[in-house]
């Protein structure tokens, strides 16, 4: 009895210490209030012609749609699947259909939730950049919301999440979101339209930020580039030393078109200028081009990239990349690596060559692909895939020789690591 | 008749002449190029990616906006398409359509029929099988094989593989025509050794005439697929 005393008395201070952290980074979280869902206030929002207009914009360079589509699927009715460490989880019908959709959520409801992460579901999956939505202004979230409703309502229902356990209980979002989670301080009216589309509605650092182990965005790598969760693909930072070599008129072009001479958006990249950033006004996408460039670079980061976990690693001559790069690659993209305007970008300081993640590079050695058709670029060149033509061991050669000559990136892939990438998900 | 007209306006509209550039339009199909040939006519060694020359403009688009759309399924076809919008891809099958038919057979698959297996493939492809319902392939694809503008595509010198990978295809509804699906229909009445003969008898058929897809409307089909909108206009 006696020792069972002293043992409660030893862990009273534990428990203790356990709770007030617990208490401590609940309200670092936001406390009860992110939880509370506002009361319908009866508020209506106009849906004239110019406010839809506006939403649809909106909606559009948020790029709403891309996820809340299923390929070939109604649009705005759900149903991608997002494959994250801890399984798949579809995205939720945005259509006006009452029962399947977001057809009886009040203007109250829909901001708490752009807002805070909670809808009458529970807490959301941090798949959905609330995050970033915290900052927009009230008129803003008005227009999307009545663009939304004048969709044609969809009955479609997303499938259900596939999560591992725990993520499968939404309660648990509570505890992702006490350690993880921290509310952006409430919205001040940003005068940096620039800032407000890329840290806000754009939510670029989705993709463009550092990431920890576990998926969370690293502090102090906001925009500081980094494997994107669940993609395969490198997004580089953003910031006046990585863009340097584009002037503002030319990075905005880029961003309206997918093409550049210093580079095609590829991968997820390529979609965001497809669904969403096409349809940027150009004034828009100045403000973004002289922000993205104003902001500070940050330090280079020490970790080593490895494109697959544990890729086996022997010493072996991998072949003459120079002489596999005059044959294979020379022709388009020239000697010095210089590109041909308008038709292959440069490869000299391109993100694959000077990223410090070669991923980018196998993946477009590898399998090639289209540069995305928009105004801008309404008949894309393309990159052939050289899976079937080149061995492994050429592959890794090349991308190795680009890397270290045109990147000044020390690169040491092997054919190995290059054979690990065949299984990867073409996405 | 006014639908008819509607259709050929329309036709007109979906094919600008764009032979300003044309020569240079191939150039911007590299990736196309290092699967199905540098003039669509095929690889050799590549004995699965079929040849694209010759073939109706109106059935690669089809396709191109299939694979894109997910009505057919191949990942790397639509890595390449899946960001491509439908000018784009008119112009891509517009460019293959108008380069010529290629003339061999495949590269492999002959010799591997028993006469008798051939002559029940030939059969089929010429005449069908009524007791299953069965339209021959030539009743859409034409008496030559040479397929019909602008939705039929010629069956000659297919990869074998490839073939019977798309009746599988159709059957278990993976790759999807417009509705009516026929294919889909036709695949499921063909049992499976019939399907392996029909497509290498197709695989050993060399268009050495360079022959081009009859024109639209020039024969009609016995059924009224949805692959085949000349044929609805007739009804």
């Amino acid at each position: 009895m006696k020792t069972w005393r002293i043992a409660g008395l030893v862990a009273v201070p534990f428990v203790l210490a356990a709770l007030a952290i617990g208490i401590f980074l609940f309200a670092q979280q936001g406390g009860l209030a992110p939880y509370r869902l506002p009361v319908d206030d009866g508020r209506v929002v106009a849906g004239d012609a110019a406010t839809l207009r506006r939403g649809e914009y909106l909606a559009r360079i948020g790029d709403c749609a891309a996820c809340h589509t299923a390929r070939g699927g109604a649009a705005y009715a759900g149903g991608r699947g997002f494959a994250t460490g801890r399984g798949v989880i579809y995205s939720s019908n945005l259509t006006p259909d009452r029962e399947h959709g977001i057809g009886a959520w009040s203007i109250a409801e829909f901001a708490h939730a752009m807002r805070h992460g909670v809808s009458r579901r529970g807490p959301l999956y941090p798949v959905f950049p609330y995050e970033y939505f915290a900052t927009l202004a009230d008129a803003d979230i008005d227009a999307i919301y009545a663009y939304l409703r004048s969709l044609p309502a969809s009955a479609n229902v997303p499938p259900p999440n596939r999560l591992d356990f725990p993520a499968n209980l939404r309660p648990a979002l509570v505890l992702w979101r006490m350690l993880h989670y921290r509310p952006a301080p409430a919205a001040a009216t940003d005068d940096n339209r620039g800032r407000y589309l890329v840290d806000g509605l754009g939510h670029c650092a989705m993709c463009h930020s550092e990431r920890e182990p576990g998926g969370a965005l690293a502090s102090g790598g906001h925009l500081a580039g980094g494997r994107i969760p669940g993609s395969g693909w490198y997004a580089p930072p953003l910031d006046a030393k990585q863009l340097q070599r584009y002037p503002v008129e030319q990075l905005a072009a880029y961003l309206r078109s997918g093409t550049s001479d210093h580079g095609a958006a590829y991968g997820p990249m390529a979609e965001v200028v497809y669904r969403s950033l096409q349809a940027l006004r150009e004034d828009d996408a100045i403000a973004i081009a002289r922000y993205l460039k104003s902001i500070p670079a940050r330090r280079a980061r020490e970790a080593a990239f490895t494109l697959l976990p544990e890729p086996q690693r022997q010493p072996e001559v991998a072949g003459d990349g120079a002489e596999i790069y005059r044959h294979a690659c020379a022709d388009c993209h020239g000697n010095d690596g210089e590109g041909k305007s308008g038709r292959y970008p440069a490869l000299r300081d391109a993100v694959a060559a000077i990223a410090p993640d070669p991923i980018n590079a196998v993946r477009m050695v590898l399998y090639g692909g289209f540069a995305v058709t928009t105004a801008g670029n309404p008949a894309p060149y393309s990159m052939p895939p050289f899976v079937q033509q080149l061995s492994s061991a050429q592959i890794a050669a090349v991308t190795n020789y680009v890397r270290e000559n045109f990147g000044a990136q020390r690169s040491r892939l092997t054919a190995a690591d290059i054979e690990a990438m065949h299984g990867i998900v073409l996405d | 008749m006014l639908r008819a007209t509607l259709l050929v306006l329309l036709l007109a509209l979906a094919s600008p002449a764009r032979a300003d550039d044309s020569a240079d339009f191939g150039e911007r199909l590299a990736a196309c190029a290092a699967c199905h040939g540098q003039h669509g006519e095929g690889v050799r060694g590549a004995e699965y990616y079929p040849h694209l020359a010759g073939k109706p403009a109106g059935y690669l688009f089809e396709q191109l906006k299939g694979f894109r759309d997910g009505r057919r399924a191949s990942t790397s076809m639509t890595w390449y398409v899946r960001f491509a919008d439908d000018a784009f891809l008119q112009r891509i099958a517009q460019w293959y359509a108008e380069l010529p038919p290629r003339t061999r057979g495949a590269d492999t698959g002959a010799a591997e029929l028993t006469a008798e297996r051939r002559r029940v493939a030939q059969n089929l492809v010429e005449h069908g099988d009524p007791a299953r319902d069965l339209p021959a392939c030539s009743s859409c694809h034409g008496a030559n094989l040479a397929g019909l503008e602008p939705g039929v595509p010629a069956l000659l010198g297919l990869p074998a593989d490839y073939v019977i990978a798309q009746f599988g295809a159709w059957r278990e509804g993976v790759r999807n025509g417009a509705p009516p699906d026929c294919m889909h229909d036709i695949a499921g009445r063909i049992a499976a050794d019939d399907m392996r003969a029909i497509a290498v008898y197709l695989s050993q058929q060399s268009n050495v005439d360079g022959l081009r897809p009859a024109p639209a409307a020039s024969f009609l089909p016995p059924r009224a697929c949805g692959s085949l909108p000349h044929a609805q206009v007739a009804k």
